[in-house]
């Protein structure tokens, strides 16, 4: 008999905001330890929570972008549990009434067709306070850092509908592509911005029974979050075979060992209504203008990328995976460059080249402007491919304009048509045979001629017009 | 000035505050109410020490007024009842002119029907919480007590209104000391509640009965209004203030300051330890029975939810028949200045906590007769934000009361 995976996620984002959630402390939790603290964050006597509108705009933009439906009315609740992470024994979250309900993200499956997996709900949450354990002497101590005490989180809680690890990883690319569009949060795993928590349980196939779930913690990648969820999914189904029962608790991945551990059992405290933070009640007409806050989302953007610039749609959907690198084509094509050579050039010559420098494609040196200029020049035959594939490289590293580059190198390309008459002669001279091998049918021995041409010229020679000469004088 | 009376004295002379609304006022505070500087250890261990970095929003106002605060009084443990309480003494032995008294069952009004004084609990929501340091966020606020109804008036007039730090106050409807105070005429329509004799002895029903018949000889009418759950009322308000009451206390943990327990192994031990050591009987008992309600049995909790907005709903109701209701105060027999347990704390607020679940004004006022042995005054309440109205009407009773019984 085989086993199926029921999986379902709970995904942890750190907003982006200015401030904190409930504060006016910099939400900058990776600053000098307790820098970023106040009365409200450190819940000293008498401080009453002052809910930041950022945080409901940047949680209200990021529940739009999960295609979810805003509550018009959600609060918060306290999570109660005690630990010296949490400054006032209760966590504030929206456990009875969250903020949003019932979204979904499309991925592909593994059989290619496209599905679409649902998100039970995204509520707000504080996030606690960081430990650090230490030793003083021969005694272990615990220090707390409070910077991240407080910072604005929405926690994504998916439907089980995930089956595989290719799923689950294919629902946080989706995910994060989503959420990096919106702009509210900035979606690292490596960096724990983004924190993914697995709940798996197995069952045999084509059945539709819920068993017991595990929780896995700890991934802090997406190849991670795979390896985590196949390897679960492995030791579930060998515990069945042997008649071992599955117990519900929390287990860390550990990526040395590349295998979960248990931790401990799952812990869910009570959640209590909160008398401090008021409830949220959200108007249409607010929620109407945070929809129209929302930029043009990835998928709108491939159609449009197809249907306006007739850019096949492997290219639209290459150009759109992220927000910046879609800007950045579309001002290149803005500068009257032919969308299709613009689209090919970023993805092939530009990205790998930002890639091995660990640039950002909007802070790259090398603008749109700049890349507009050189292929302009390059569709207007002033440079062949292969002298602008060195410009390119050098705007990298020089202040100097695309054309500034071209003329101080000599690259400007030869079409001169005595001059390339001239060359092409003297090529068909050097190389006889080659020529009648060509006349003998050999259309290979072309192109042959043409790159012999090509290096006579140092590359600045146009093809185009040795290929035409060539070709007259051949035949 | 009596050692008992305050744990600590103002050094700084009074302010030379000639033309402010509260000049020459003097005010006793409780150390739960944030100066900054002062000590605040809010009657309990757990706060040892603790120091004020701000002051309440409160505090600031009144000195804005021209208000001196002389020091601050005793108090029973994060203000839950009056067991260990001065601060009315401080108003008795003349030591200030307006006590502020934590209101979270009934203290400000019991405080007062106890000495003999007026005791105010403003509507939720009207005047910031902030720098208050309390157990229940929905039913606690600066309650006030004094000689004279005038003097509240004056009090509430400096303090009432938004502040933008206090994210619990109500939006719209905040009163407005100009507008609102009545003038004229106020006689109108008191309400009765049957249902609070069944809790009276006979002595008392006919001392309350006696207070009645002469509202109604100085031209007030009287209605009986029935709330058949009106014994609901310290159920709902012991469940939901120890839920509230367990979660503010989890603040109080050793870690960022305040009392730490000593010669312990680890962070577990350190919380029980500290805990254990850090709160008195009443706080501790009313803690663990929110855990319960929170770990245990949270259907009752919202259950108890459920109720209060009915309750709430009920009492807004009798508003249409009546312009106030009529209770007593206290209950003979209830003694709340020696009340130590929950439940006696429950038995002798009894009549009080009406107020503090709905979030709707109210006052004590004692028969300035001062009638002995037993002489238990009234309290009014009345519907939400009409604060300065009530007051108007207090101060007239005690003009009607002044010019004789």
């Amino acid at each position: 008999m085989g086993y199926e995976a029921v999986i379902g996620l709970e995904i942890h984002l750190e907003l982006n905001c200015m401030t904190k959630m409930f504060c006016n402390c910099p939400n900058l939790p990776g600053d000098e330890p307790n820098l970023n603290t106040c009365p409200i964050c450190l819940w000293f006597p008498g401080a009453i929570p002052q809910f930041s509108h950022e945080t409901l705009e940047k949680a209200v933009i990021t529940s739009l972008a999960l295609n979810c439906e805003i509550q018009k009315e959600s609060a918060f609740d306290q999570k109660v549990y005690y630990y010296p992470d949490l400054p006032k024994g209760f966590q504030l979250s929206q456990a009875h009434r969250p903020l949003a309900r019932h979204g979904w993200l499309d991925i592909i499956g593994m059989d290619g067709r496209t599905r679409r997996l649902r998100i039970r709900h995204v509520h707000m949450e504080e996030d606690v306070a960081k430990l650090v354990h230490e030793t003083e002497g021969r005694t272990p101590i615990s220090l707390v850092d409070f910077n991240r005490a407080g910072v604005p989180l929405v926690e994504i809680v998916t439907e089980p509908d995930m089956r595989s690890p290719h799923d689950a990883m294919e629902f946080i690319r989706a995910l994060r592509m989503q959420i990096r569009y919106a702009g509210s949060a900035d979606c690292s795993m490596e960096a724990g911005t983004m924190r993914v928590d697995a709940n798996i349980s197995i069952r045999p196939e084509a059945s539709e029974v819920m068993n017991t779930k595990v929780e896995v913690k700890n991934m802090n990648s997406i190849r991670h979050l795979g390896d985590a969820i196949a390897y679960e999914m492995q030791r579930q189904e060998a515990c069945v075979r042997n008649g071992e029962a599955i117990v519900l608790h929390t287990r860390l991945w550990d990526p040395d060992r590349r295998m979960t551990t248990p931790m401990r059992g799952k812990f869910e405290g009570p959640c209590v209504p909160d008398p401090s933070v008021p409830a949220i009640r959200l108007s249409e007409e607010w929620i109407s203008e945070m929809k129209s806050r929302l930029p043009e989302m990835p998928g709108e953007k491939v159609e449009r990328f197809i249907n306006q610039y007739g850019l096949s749609r492997d290219e639209a959907v290459m150009m759109s995976s992220e927000r910046d690198l879609s800007e950045y084509f579309e001002s290149v094509v803005k500068e009257n460059i032919a969308p299709r050579l613009a689209s090919h050039w970023v993805a092939t010559q530009l990205l790998p080249l930002i890639r091995e420098r660990q640039q950002n494609i909007a802070e790259s040196p090398v603008t749109p402007a700049r890349l507009a200029a050189l292929l302009s020049m390059l569709a207007g035959e002033e440079i062949n491919t292969s002298s602008a594939k060195i410009v390119l490289t050098q705007l990298f590293e020089r202040k100097d304009s695309p054309e500034a580059i071209v003329q101080m190198s000599g690259f400007s390309q030869v079409s001169d048509k005595d001059e390339l008459d001239r060359l092409v002669d003297r090529v068909m001279a050097d190389n006889p045979s080659a020529v009648e091998d060509f006349r003998n049918g050999q259309a290979k021995a072309l192109g042959f001629l043409i790159g012999r041409a090509m290096q006579a010229s140092q590359g600045k020679a146009n093809p185009k017009m040795i290929r035409e000469i060539l070709t007259k004088k051949l035949g | 000035m009596s050692i008992d009376t305050f744990v600590y004295r103002n050094t700084s002379p009074p302010p030379d505050a000639a033309g402010t609304p509260l000049s020459g006022k003097r005010f006793s505070v409780q150390p739960n109410m944030s100066v900054r500087d002062w000590p605040t250890g809010a009657g309990s261990l757990a706060l040892e020490g603790y120091v004020a970095v701000e002051n309440a929003t409160v505090v600031g106002r009144l000195q804005m007024a021209g208000a001196y605060i002389v020091g601050s009084t005793r108090m029973s443990e994060f203000g839950l009842g009056i067991c260990d309480d001065s601060s009315a003494r401080a108003v008795v032995d003349g030591h200030a002119d307006i006590a502020l008294i934590t209101d979270t069952m009934g203290e400000a009004r019991m405080a007062a029907a106890l000495t003999g004084l007026c005791g105010f609990k403003p509507s939720y929501g009207i005047v910031s919480r902030l720098g208050l340091i309390g157990l229940v966020p929905s039913m606690e606020c600066f309650g006030m007590v004094a000689r004279h109804p005038a003097d509240i008036t004056a009090v509430l007039g400096a303090v009432v209104g938004p502040d933008e730090n206090d994210f619990s106050m109500v939006v719209d409807g905040i009163p407005d000391p100009g507008a609102e105070k009545g003038d004229g005429d106020l006689r109108g329509s008191f309400g009765v509640v049957p249902e609070i004799l069944e809790l009276l002895g006979k002595e008392e029903i006919k001392i309350f009965r006696e207070n009645l018949k002469w509202l109604e000889m100085n031209g007030w009418k009287v209605h009986e209004v029935s709330i058949p759950d009106f014994a609901l009322f310290p159920v709902i308000h012991n469940v939901i203030g120890s839920v509230e009451a367990s979660s503010s206390g989890g603040k109080y943990d050793g870690v960022r300051y305040g009392y730490r327990a000593q010669g312990t192994k680890n962070w577990n031990e350190m919380y029980l330890k500290t805990r254990d050591e850090a709160f008195g009987f009443l706080v501790k008992t009313y803690f663990m029975q929110g855990a319960y309600f929170q770990f245990e049995n949270y259907q009752a909790f919202e259950n108890a939810c459920r109720i209060r907005a009915r309750l709430l709903r009920e009492t807004q109701r009798l508003f249409e028949e009546v312009d106030m209701l009529v209770l007593p105060t206290r209950r003979h027999g209830f003694p709340a200045d020696t009340a130590r347990s929950v439940k006696e704390t429950y038995e002798a607020f009894s009549f009080t906590v009406l107020s503090n679940i709905t979030g709707q004004p109210a006052i004590h006022l004692s028969n300035p007769r001062g009638g002995k042995p037993f002489e238990p005054g009234v309290q009014l309440v009345c519907p939400h934000c009409a604060d300065f109205r009530l007051l108007s009407v207090a101060e007239q009773l005690y003009a009607c009361w002044k010019g004789g019984y």
